[in-house]
């Protein structure tokens, strides 16, 4: 029988993989990315668990919410990176200090 | 064992797996894909959760759409294959640092403890996408028209990062070529002017 905290230990663990990503790849900043995108699709099973087991639709149209932003965001995050690689010539994050951060 | 429990497992456990391998591969082309069959699975975890429209736009839209646009950019970027950094530290530091969070994720689920909870199957009548489209467009309305305007700012975005003039070029500027006259080009200096 599968019950909630199934769902939700699934979801930490895989939120807690793709935290892991961010901080190992260093050269590679699509990798990095592809990390930003697994964890909000943790966060979205997360929000589809609670909507189910409450039966409140709401969580349902916040998780519609979200693949929009998200959507949005790595559209921006890809033509940033293809400027960024278009005058460096190279995708490794400890590179790209041209802000002087 | 009935069909959801084993279901749930040989999917989370495909979600898992293809996931710790995209953290450490280093070829860009095989994470993209990792990540497309990583969207797939958790589309089947939806449907279980009887979410049907999120699961079928996930399938759509994530690995139609945002998928496709990850690999065109790394095909198109020619990203040379790099061995990864050998520094031990990060990787050691990344490991702790997860492995914190999780185990405090895990006590605060425990400690709530949600396995007593049942889903209680109201209006299950109507079907998953006129429940969330009736909600969609009554009370989050609003919601919905600022998402609208977020991912037109995002196309005025990524084009306007990209619509940059490159500075040594050599493209012709027709607009500049007819509005110059003589005066700009042609200047007449006198003798003791120089």
């Amino acid at each position: 029988m599968i019950t909630m905290t199934h769902y939700l230990v699934f979801s930490a663990l895989l939120f807690c993989i793709s935290i892991a990503g961010i901080f190992i790849n260093r050269k590679n900043i699509l990798l990095l990315l592809m990390s930003i995108e697994l964890m909000l699709l943790s966060v979205n099973t997360n929000f589809i668990v609670f909507s189910h087991y409450s039966s409140d639709i709401t969580g349902q149209v916040f998780v519609f919410f979200i693949l929009a932003v998200a959507a949005a965001e790595s559209a921006i995050g890809l033509a940033i990176i293809v400027s960024l690689f278009r005058i460096r010539n190279s995708l490794e994050i400890n590179l790209i200090n041209k802000l002087k951060g | 064992m009935d069909i959801l429990t084993i279901l749930f497992y040989l999917v989370t456990s495909v979600i898992i797996i293809s996931s710790m391998s995209l953290v450490i591969v280093s070829n860009t082309v095989h994470a993209a894909l990792l990540l497309v069959l990583i969207f797939f699975n958790s589309a089947i975890l939806w449907l279980t959760l009887k979410a049907e429209f999120l699961a079928i736009v996930l399938v759509l839209v994530y690995v139609g759409a945002v998928l496709v646009l990850f690999l065109f950019v790394i095909m198109l970027l020619d990203i040379p294959v790099k061995k990864k950094s050998s520094n031990k530290l990060y990787l050691l530091f990344s490991v702790i640092t997860s492995f914190i969070m999780f185990a405090e994720l895990y006590m605060i689920i425990f400690y709530h403890d949600f396995s007593n909870e049942v889903t209680t199957n109201v209006a299950s009548n109507l079907n998953n996408t006129y429940e969330i489209g009736y909600k969609l467009f009554t009370q989050y309305i609003f919601s919905f028209e600022i998402t609208a305007f977020i991912l037109l700012v995002a196309i005025i975005a990524a084009i306007a990062i990209n619509l940059t003039q490159r500075e040594r070029s050599l493209r012709q500027d027709p607009g500049k070529q007819i509005l110059e006259n003589k005066d700009s080009r042609l200047k007449v200096i006198k003798g003791d002017e120089l």
